[in-house]
């Protein structure tokens, strides 16, 4: 533990401040496991409120061990999770939550969150909610596309600090995880919980993706795109690229030090793009979608 | 890829292994015989066990775990020729089918029996008291090779005792370590369960099993970190003097053990780590999910909120400041060229090369044909023979044809009722035609 900060000039010029400052701003949750910077920010809380108090964020440090950039006001940049970042999340902070966990040390297998999910919500539940579908419902369609958004999902929530993706099919729980508990974790109803969040601007109703109603749009097109060309991967591929255009359209190059060091700080893009071939929750399709339809 | 140079006979042994088909299939009844037969072995002191009383025994076994069980003899028999196979039971007596025979646990029987009863973990004081006896033992290696001589001596003094009495000493630590292994692994599972089925009242026993680990591993890695630096110092003495006295043995021995004491050692920390992170995890999972939840409510209502979440769906906020952008200088793309018809024609003409041929017999056969016009008439087995003279033998036959082939287009051959058949030379004989003059001769 360092010592604590006397002037916010001693914040600023410490050297794990350029990593955790972009971090947080870019939603991420500072936890235990990432020791440095936990004990950086436990050290400088008081000094950093201040400063992040005038940009309009607030900075909440939880008893689970935990902190996170709030935005106040709409000015900031600030998203809400999708869908299937919510499921996921709430999936995974239930695996927290289970105390077999602790045989294997918080650390939880691909298939396991999958049966955990499925066993929660029922399969056609949670195929619905994942991978909704107008028209020419195909089961097999249907729980790929689901295990395409599981896949996708873990990276984000890896990206915001939720859990670690290591080699294999292993996933590390991290203790920020139980804001996906916030609703219920007082005694009071959960409807009044969520409307105190509501209030604190910590959750909002729906999400970004039915604001934009992609939910519907995303998922009946990427269906299409399934049937028609077999391209599941491409379009995976199209939906990762389009997501990503914004972030990464100026990469490391040319006055692009700070975001490189940004993106090694959150060490997001790195890793390979998880195909979630290997999620073979419900059943496994035999054969190929595309074969089945024509 | 093993190296087949290598002096390592591991690979050999592996192939020679796997050769053999080896296999270890038993039974829950045929392991309790075993462990039973060890236990007796041990109780009364049984070097080996008479046929009566290896029947006497299944039967014993199969009266205590499963009493429902027939024909416990024919039974009996089976078991006992499934160990025999596998070589966990071998006959001592040598005595082969004339009499009845005596048969003893094979090392293979006697370890497999020990692994499922056997629970010896290596704890603070086991540990202390082999590690002393350690010390002292490669203390008395050391005394023993400042007076070794000769070759000898060496084997007598220092090669022997390290191989048997140290490395029987270090195998014993091992074999510890390795119960230890296992018996950790059941204490995670037994704070699993304890939670599972007692939650908020189990936190007290969690952390009375987590400290008392945690101690005993802290107290094992320093009497290991501490015996480890007093091991060492002693075995790199005994090497100085090998490699003074050019003993190879016994330095490639001394090797061995350090490398087994470096094992050890290496054992003890990454254990005190390894259970270092459990303890922290499991704490805090005791103090920020246990106790904050003592009815175990909120895992059920998680449980709730999730199978509900079409409902009335919520999404947490997160920050999501857009990335720093630095400006920088852009070159402008050139526009493209514009669009215009070609000039000139889309398709070359087309020209005929001259045809470049090199014919030294066709030349050859209209120099003889303008030369002998001029003078007289000729025959064509003697323009064959003339045209085809300076070529090597295997054309000369292919060549009568072209020759042929041009006389009759460059000059009339005259038409005789006769034509003889002639010979150029030896192995070419053709039909001999007298030519005419060429139509172009102007003779």
């Amino acid at each position: 533990m360092s010592e604590p900060f006397q002037q916010i000039g001693d914040v600023v010029t410490d050297e794990s401040f350029p990593g955790v400052d972009l971090a947080l701003r870019r939603g991420r949750h500072i936890h235990k496991g990432d020791e440095r910077w936990y004990a950086f920010l436990f050290d400088a809380q008081p000094l950093l409120e201040q400063f992040y108090a005038r940009y309009g964020y607030e900075l909440i440090h939880r008893s689970d061990g935990y902190f996170f950039l709030l935005p106040a006001h709409e000015a900031l940049g600030k998203r809400q999770l999708s869908v299937a970042e919510m499921i996921v999340g709430q999936g995974l902070a239930l695996a927290y939550l289970e105390p077999s966990r602790l045989e294997k040390g918080g650390l939880l297998t691909r298939e396991e969150l999958l049966n955990q999910l499925a066993s929660a919500m029922g399969t056609d539940t949670l195929l619905r909610a994942l991978a909704p579908q107008k028209k020419r419902p195909d089961e097999r369609v249907a729980q790929r596309n689901a295990r395409n958004k599981v896949a996708e999902a873990l990276r984000r929530l890896e990206q915001l600090g939720f859990v670690e993706l290591l080699d294999g099919e292993q996933l590390r729980l991290a203790p920020s995880l139980l804001r996906f508990a916030e609703p219920v974790r007082g005694l009071e109803a959960p409807s009044e919980a969520l409307r105190q969040l509501l209030e604190r601007g910590e959750v909002s109703l729906g999400s970004d993706e039915e604001e934009r109603g992609e939910v519907e749009g995303g998922a009946e097109a990427e269906f299409d795109a399934d049937v028609a060309a077999g391209a599941g991967a491409e379009a995976e591929a199209e939906a990762e690229l389009d997501a990503d255009v914004a972030a990464d359209a100026d990469g490391p190059g040319v006055g692009a030090g700070t975001e490189a060091e940004a993106e090694l700080a959150i060490g997001g893009d790195a890793r390979p793009l998880y195909d979630g071939s290997d999620l073979d929750f419900f059943e496994e399709p035999s054969g190929s979608p595309e074969a089945d339809e024509a | 890829m093993p190296d087949p140079r290598s002096d390592d006979p591991t690979p050999a042994w592996l192939e020679a292994l796997y050769q053999q088909r080896p296999a270890i299939d038993l039974s829950p009844l045929d392991l309790c015989f075993l462990v039973s037969l060890q236990r007796r072995a041990q109780e009364q002191n049984l070097a080996a066990f008479a046929e009566q009383q290896l029947l006497d025994t299944f039967a014993a076994v199969c009266a205590l775990v499963a009493p429902e069980t027939e024909q416990v003899a024919a039974r009996a028999t089976h078991s006992l020729r499934r160990l025999r196979e596998q070589r966990l039971l071998v006959r001592v007596d040598g005595a082969g089918l004339s009499r009845a025979g005596e048969f003893a646990l094979s090392r293979l029987g006697s370890s497999v029996a020990d692994f499922y009863v056997e629970e010896e973990a290596l704890s603070p004081d086991n540990l202390e008291l082999l590690a002393h006896s350690l010390l002292g033992s490669l203390n008395e290696v050391l005394a023993r090779a400042q007076r070794a001589k000769r070759p000898q001596d060496w084997q007598a003094a220092v090669i022997g005792p390290l191989r048997i009495t140290a490395g029987d000493l270090i195998l014993g630590i091992e074999r510890r370590q390795r119960g230890l292994d296992i018996r950790q692994e059941g204490f995670q599972r037994e704070i699993s369960h304890w939670l599972e089925t007692d939650w908020f009242g189990a936190i007290d026993r969690c952390r009375e099993l987590l400290d008392g680990t945690a101690g005993t591993l802290r107290q094992l890695h320093e009497l290991l970190l501490r015996y480890t630096h007093q091991f060492q110092n002693v075995l790199q003495d005994i090497l100085e003097l090998s490699c003074t006295a050019e003993q190879a043995v016994a330095e490639g021995v001394v090797h061995r053990v350090m490398g087994q004491i470096d094992r050890i050692a290496a054992w003890g920390a990454a254990r005190h780590v390894a259970w270092s992170e459990y303890y922290d995890h499991v704490h805090r999972y005791l103090r920020d999910v246990v106790r904050l939840d003592p009815e175990r409510a909120l895992s059920q209502r998680l449980r709730d909120q999730l199978s509900g979440h079409g409902d009335a769906p919520f999404s947490l906020t997160v920050a999501d400041a857009p990335a720093l952008r630095v400006l920088r200088t852009v070159v402008p793309v050139p526009p493209p060229a514009p669009v215009r018809r070609p000039r000139g024609e889309r398709k070359p003409t087309l020209e005929e090369a001259p045809a470049l041929v090199a014919d030294p017999l066709g030349e050859r056969v209209r120099e003889l044909l303008s030369d002998e016009h001029a003078s007289g008439s000729l025959g064509l087995s003697e323009l064959t023979a003339r045209a085809t003279a300076d070529l090597p033998p295997e054309q000369q036959f292919a060549s009568a044809g072209k020759v042929a082939e041009l006389a009759a287009r460059l000059t009339t051959p005259e038409l005789a009722r006769q034509r003889p058949w002639v010979a150029v030379r030896d192995g070419l004989v053709i039909e001999d035609w007298q030519l005419g003059r060429s139509p172009g001769g102007g003779s």
